[in-house]
């Protein structure tokens, strides 16, 4: 069996911590992860400890220089021989349950999306001039202005999809913030990694930084840190945000992030003899990849008649696909409720095809995924997840966004596979309704550097903008030295 | 209707028990019969290759899953001659309701009375009742109101009401009541839905007053809490019975029922949570793996298939939404498989419904 420890907590002694096992896997890939479980009180200390840290040194470092230290992380992560790598490799399929060659590709394209380039692009997507983070810069308008990260940024995450935590815990140090993140219980790995990674990289950020863990439904100890907080960020379905969201100080900046509903639209022209196959080939990574738990997954596509071939035909092309990608990314094993909610979507498909007409459902009863069709067309809702999908016939794409419209909080990321009139007509109808992000279909579990996650932006959200105004610039010279006295 | 079929079942009821053999036998004449009388039966039943002549025993036939009721039409007889149709309260899917159509009455009442005899009564004729939930005038369509119409009738004494109308629970009036039954010091029994318990139990708190019933008094409690009330865990909800009625946790019985089924299952109290369910001979249940529909290793969790053979006009083998797991003498109840958390941050079916219901 294997042991590892999760966290990251500067300033704290390992003996005065009361730890928690958590456990993964089965028989020899068995693996238990002790996380740590602290007091209030601890975790008062520990947000005095990082606040401070930062205040010396993350707030000091340029920006151009923590964007040097998280793409050597980045790098280091990339690198197939490092240690690191190998150990995020080896215990995220266990954590997670997905297949290791998924993890290890999806890890690879993620990380990408980190490196100095993109990580500089993400800042130049929110701040025109990126130096309003290291000092006074002049305004448009005039006058002068700086951002300023806050001394404390709480994360909470949730979910397994694997290194998620990525993106906030960059987006803190950007902003020069100092961060404690609150592990998921169910992916606890990435984000202890990553921090010591950092750590060992530039030994001073160690401090700026703690890992932590709380038990679910605990409610002094997420009381006790986010009073020290001037942001949190709260990942994780509406009931768990609201639940953080109560205990947040109504002073403190809250950034909720909910769970959400991917789909796609296959327009006429990506159905013919040559293309259906290609972009079913697509629409079937999608699904797999991360098993659909990812916010931006698809649950449901909407395949436009019309073309060379029927959307039924394209439903066929798209169970063929899945049937290949078994082979090579086996679906993660199933809990027993993930079980029973994908085979009760499963059986609801099939009584429905039994009882009307015009609905199938494609694959045998113990295939590993499931695709549903339908000749009329339904609305937005989730699958049981774990591979199925539901294939919807409209006469237009258009005939899609009534369909997903009532459904706007949960709207993030479509897949579009259309000619690029109709891909700017129908983002421009689904912006309206609520989508944040418009995708090719094969990259929808894959969000590009420096989007707007949730339509919000990642760093402008974060921080706090200072202004000298001009009347102050103006005062200020009348009080020079050097000031000459006024000619009438 | 196939009325030798409705008095053979009536007969086989009224035994002692009966032998696996006897089981299977019977189990496989009212597979064949809704196979035949049961067109959209027999269209599942063919997906799964599954024909009378195929299925040589009861754990062989192919098992609908409960959302089923919802989607088709599961009767042998025109669904428009029921004498009642039993509906779903439509807790999970937003207003589409499940229906169970019963062309007679008299095999659901017959299973109902011979087992509540046994599992509530335990020997005793009449008790006085008090009911926790709408009268059947008020529900026609809840099979919960006919169960407890049916135990008002036949096992209550004259003295019997009911306590809950669809303007709420009349807790003055349950005040009275228990005090008047705490004087009197004859037993009486407290029948309802668990949600219900939970809002007495908060009513009396506020008022602070508990009560020590009379020694033979008991207490029924079924259903769960369907978001009508806080959610209580099975321990607390037990011991705040115990310590408000003072009826001992031994006399409080949950019954585990549902719309789809003919039969209830119950436990022998509650002193230990969770108890450990059963029921009476005409109906066996086991525990399967969801994906595959094979039976689990015993001691393993699985989803919960009941085959109750007084389901003779919709379908005997259903396949639930609830987690068991089998032991000694029956199973333990582990609660609903389709409160399944996201594990990612992709939304889950649950907390869309839950959405769209708000």
């Amino acid at each position: 069996m294997n042991n590892w420890t999760a966290g990251h907590l500067p300033g704290l002694a390992e003996e005065d911590v009361t730890w928690q096992t958590l456990s993964f896997g089965e028989g020899a890939q068995r693996v238990s992860v002790r996380v740590p479980a602290l007091q209030p009180a601890q975790l008062s200390a520990l947000a005095q400890h990082v606040k401070e840290a930062s205040a010396r040194q993350l707030k000091r470092l340029p920006v151009s220089r923590i964007v040097q230290i998280i793409d050597a992380a980045v790098t280091r992560l990339l690198d197939p021989r490092d240690p690191y790598r190998q150990e995020a490799e080896r215990l995220l399929p266990t954590v997670t349950g997905y297949d290791a060659e998924m993890v290890r590709l999806g890890l690879t394209g993620f990380l990408q999306t980190f490196r100095a380039p993109q990580l500089q692009r993400f800042i130049a997507e929110d701040f025109t001039n990126p130096k309003v983070l290291d000092e006074f810069q002049p305004a448009v308008k005039g006058g002068f202005v700086r951002a300023f990260g806050p001394d404390l940024l709480v994360h909470s995450w949730a979910g397994n999809v694997p290194a998620l935590p990525l993106w906030s815990l960059a987006c803190g140090l950007l902003v020069k913030a100092g961060s404690i993140g609150k592990l998921p219980s169910a992916e606890p790995v990435f984000a202890s990694l990553f921090a010591r990674l950092l750590a060992e990289l530039h030994p001073p950020l160690a401090d700026c930084l703690a890992i932590v863990w709380w038990k679910g439904g605990d409610e002094a100890a997420p009381a006790a840190l986010f009073q020290h907080a001037d942001t949190v960020l709260a990942y994780g379905g509406n009931e768990a945000i609201a639940q953080v969201q109560r205990q947040v100080p109504v002073t403190t900046r809250f950034l909720g992030y909910g769970h959400k509903l991917g789909f796609g639209l296959v327009a006429r022209a990506a159905l013919d003899t040559q293309r259906a196959p290609a972009t079913a080939r697509l629409a079937a990574h999608d699904i797999v990849r991360y098993e659909q738990q990812g916010c931006y997954s698809p649950h449901l596509f909407y395949v436009e008649r019309g073309g060379k071939l029927a959307p039924r035909e394209f439903a066929a092309y798209l169970a063929a696909e899945l049937a290949n990608l078994q082979q090579r990314f086996p679906r993660r094993a199933l809990a027993l409720e993930e079980a029973a909610t994908v085979s009760g979507w499963r059986q609801s498909a099939e009584v429905q095809a039994l009882s009307q007409q015009g609905v199938e459902l494609l694959g045998a009863d113990d295939a590993a995924w499931a695709v549903a069709y339908s000749d009329t067309p339904s609305g937005l809702a989730p699958t049981g997840g774990g591979r199925s999908i539901l294939v919807c016939a409209v006469d237009a794409l258009d005939h899609a966004v009534p369909l997903v419209a009532p459904h706007a909080r949960f709207l993030q990321t479509a897949g579009i596979a259309a000619e690029p009139q109709e891909l700017f007509r129908l983002a421009e109808a689904l912006g309206r309704v609520g989508v944040t992000r418009i995708t090719a279909l094969g990259a929808m579990t894959a969000p590009e550097a420096g989007w707007h996650h949730d339509g919000r932006f990642n760093l402008a959200d974060l921080v706090r903008m200072v202004e000298i105004e001009q009347s102050a610039e103006r005062a200020a010279d009348r009080l020079a030295p050097y000031a000459q006295e006024e000619r009438a | 209707m196939n009325e030798e079929l409705v008095e053979t079942l009536l007969a086989f009821l009224a035994q002692d028990g009966c032998s696996d053999a006897e089981f299977d036998a019977l189990a496989l004449r009212l597979f064949a019969h809704q196979h035949a009388n049961n067109a959209a039966y027999r269209r599942f039943c063919q997906l799964r290759g599954a024909t009378p002549r195929t299925v040589k025993s009861w754990r062989e036939i192919p098992a609908v899953p409960i959302s089923a009721f919802k989607e088709v039409t599961l009767s042998c007889t025109p669904a428009d001659s029921a004498e009642r149709v039993f509906m779903t309260s439509g807790t999970t899917r937003g207003d589409v309701k499940g229906r169970h159509y019963h062309p007679t009455l008299a095999v659901y009442d017959a299973s109902m009375t011979r087992n509540f005899a046994r599992r509530f009564m335990q020997g005793v004729e009449r008790l006085p009742m008090a009911i926790l939930f709408p009268n059947e005038q008020e529900m026609p369509n809840s099979s919960l109101a006919h169960y407890l119409a049916l135990a008002a009738r036949h096992f209550g004494s004259g003295d019997s009401a009911y306590y809950v109308s669809l303007q709420g629970l009349d807790t003055d009036g349950l005040r009275a009541l228990l005090r008047n039954a705490e004087r009197s010091g004859g037993p009486c029994a407290l029948l309802g839905a668990s949600y219900s318990f939970v809002h007495l139990l908060d009513g009396l708190a506020a008022v602070g007053e508990t009560f020590r019933l009379p020694p033979g008094s008991r207490i029924l409690d079924t259903g769960g809490y369907k978001g009508h009330s806080r959610e209580l865990p099975l321990e607390a909800f037990y011991a705040g019975l115990a310590a408000t009625f003072g009826v001992p946790r031994e006399r409080c019985i949950n019954m585990y029922g549902m719309t789809e089924l003919s039969t209830q299952l119950y436990d022998d109290g509650n002193v230990l949570v969770p108890s450990v369910k059963s029921g009476p001979h005409w109906i066996r249940s086991r525990m399967v793996d969801p994906l595959t529909g094979r039976e689990v290793p015993r001691g393993e969790r699985g989803i919960l298939v009941h085959c109750d053979l007084a389901n003779f006009n919709s379908v005997t083998s259903i396949l639930t939404e609830d987690v068991g797991v089998a032991v000694e003498g029956g199973f333990l109840l582990l609660g609903r498989a389709e409160g399944a958390q996201a594990k990612g941050c992709s939304l889950a079916v649950e907390e869309f419904l839950q959405a769209s219901r708000s």
